[in-house]
């Protein structure tokens, strides 16, 4: 091959490597001003206020509508199948699912985290302390996931409906809650149906009297 | 006649990690009703789908009588840029600019890091006379911990359906990471059988002396190959990304060794010069159905590494005998 043509060649060849990466560059990248964008941001998915709306429009109602404790431990006792068919809620796939669940009983200790009940011949936990996870959010079956485009929206409903009891429902209780009174309470509990407890029962209340 | 049966010892070596799939599938299959079925078969394909990205070139380093133990730690590093820079992009407060990245561009930067990585063990290698071993190692442990400044220890999460697309689509009837897959090993065995830098790499591993003598310019090719390793894994890391929604900090740890496993199980030498990417492909589905078999017949998890590990040491210790029949 003559020294001209080859030149050529190797011309042509950084030519079209030139241009893939302007052709690429061009559809990777763009270019905004930062006030622009942040301005945008600040208007995207507010997860506190969809949770208070949740947590009010969504959730309290449905809390008359929630299962008898006791009836519910009964019937997981005897055919944990149906019970969690019937009763159980999640949005994930798994075997972790929840349960929005009702009951009175009476207050037999109350510790840093937690306040401990009993509830006819079950003993079990509100927890008082560390409200984490999805029960709150998943409990009902009524929070629809595919209104949701990413899973930090979903996962920060979840934290925000977590502080909503954490700060609103557990401190009036708290300040007075005593050894031997008797409470009223609706609330949410984790199962694993693949691992089924019954010994260590801990519900989340959503409303305590 | 000894030339026959010496073509038919040949023959049943090559076949060795056909008939161990074969005999694995039989045994899985009986044990387990669930083994033989649809879902289990894309799903097993979707899970090796990474690992036969990382371990092809992983194969192509290991012909050349290298390692590369970093794969798992630039998986992590480009997944978590790509994620970073397509969710967040890049602020500069003081110009008042922000650069945004299109998925395109997300992703691209995703494999020049992986890339770029993979180009300093090679120079490590070559320019610093580092072993391999040990310059990936050091790889491994930056890598790692450059992903964790990156990250900042979270997970960069929701990246949306069009990047999920890559991890958890489908495209005519078959998972997109299998066809990602699939596109890097036709890729690879063209590379490795029908190029210049292919012969040169099977030239190296078998006697890199003689390679040099031959005037093969042994450093070219070793970076060259190293910084396709580095992007195999960043490949890689996009479809661990994009399946989980989410970069972790974390991802890919433990993947060079059931990288090395494929390979050594698919009958490429570790000393190099012997071996070929369709073997790697068939020791990665081994090592995915043997992982899937575990899985579905409830072996427990410490039980699953002490399986994989014999396996390994079976391969390597079949790949000696052979090697001292021949």
């Amino acid at each position: 091959m003559p020294h001209s043509e080859k030149k050529n060649n190797l011309t042509i060849k950084y030519l079209l490597g030139v241009g893939v990466v302007l052709f690429l560059g061009y559809h990777s990248v763009y270019f905004k001003k930062l006030d622009e964008v942040k301005n945008v941001a600040n208007k995207k998915f507010d997860a506190a206020a969809y949770a208070q709306k949740f947590f009010t429009s969504t959730l309290t109602p449905q809390l008359a509508n929630a299962s008898g404790i006791q009836e519910l431990i009964q019937l997981l006792t005897i055919s944990k199948d149906q019970a969690f068919e019937k009763y159980a809620h999640a949005t994930a796939v798994g075997s972790i699912k929840y349960f929005l669940v009702k009951g009175t009983g009476t207050i037999t200790a109350i510790n840093e985290d937690e306040v401990n009940l009993q509830v006819g011949n079950q003993s079990l936990t509100l927890a008082t302390e560390f409200i984490y996870g999805n029960a709150i959010r998943d409990a009902t079956g009524l929070f629809d996931i595919t209104t949701f485009t990413n899973t930090t929206d979903i996962n920060n409903v979840s934290a925000e409906l977590n502080k909503i009891v954490k700060n609103k429902v557990i401190p009036p209780f708290r300040a007075k809650d005593k050894v031997g009174d008797n409470v009223v309470f609706t609330g949410v509990m984790e199962l694993n149906s693949a691992r089924l407890n019954l010994d260590n029962i801990e519900v989340i209340p959503v409303s305590i009297q | 006649m000894q030339t026959t049966i010496d073509s038919q010892k040949k023959l049943l070596s090559k076949l060795q990690p056909l008939i161990a799939l074969f005999v694995l599938c039989m045994v899985i299959g009986l044990l387990s009703d669930k083994f033989f079925t649809v879902s289990n078969f894309w799903n097993v394909l979707r899970q090796i789908s990474v690992n036969i990205c990382i371990s092809t070139g992983m194969t192509l380093v290991v012909l050349m009588a290298g390692i590369d133990l970093s794969v798992g730690s630039v998986l992590a590093l480009s997944g978590a840029v790509t994620a970073g820079l397509y969710k967040s992009g890049i602020e500069f407060p003081t110009q008042n600019l922000f650069v945004g990245f299109t998925l395109l561009g997300g992703i691209l930067a995703g494999i020049v890091v992986g890339g770029l990585l993979g180009f300093f063990n090679g120079v490590a290698i070559t320019r610093f006379k580092v072993p391999p071993f040990v310059a990936t190692l050091a790889m491994l442990t930056v890598a790692r911990g450059l992903t964790m400044l990156w990250t900042q220890g979270f997970p960069i999460s929701g990246l949306g359906k069009d990047f999920a697309f890559l991890g958890t689509g489908w495209f005519l009837g078959v998972p997109v990471p299998v066809w990602i897959s699939a596109l890097v090993v036709v890729l690879a065995i063209l590379l490795s059988n029908k190029t210049k830098i292919g012969r040169y790499i099977y030239a190296i591993g078998g006697n890199e002396n003689a390679a040099r003598l031959s005037g093969i310019n042994i450093n070219r090719v070793k970076v060259i190959v190293y910084t396709l390793a580095g992007v195999l894994a960043a490949v890689g890391g996009l479809m661990v990304t994009s399946r989980l929604d989410s970069a972790q900090p974390n991802a890919g740890t433990g993947y060079e060794l059931d990288s090395i496993a494929a390979v050594v199980i698919g009958g490429t030498s570790l000393s190099g010069g012997k071996g070929s990417i369709g073997g790697t492909v068939l020791g990665a589905i081994i090592i995915g159905v043997l992982n899937n078999g575990l899985v579905l017949l409830n072996v427990s998890p410490f039980w699953q590494q002490v399986v994989k590990g014999l396996v390994i040491l079976i391969a390597v210790v079949i790949d000696k005998a052979n090697t001292k029949n021949h």
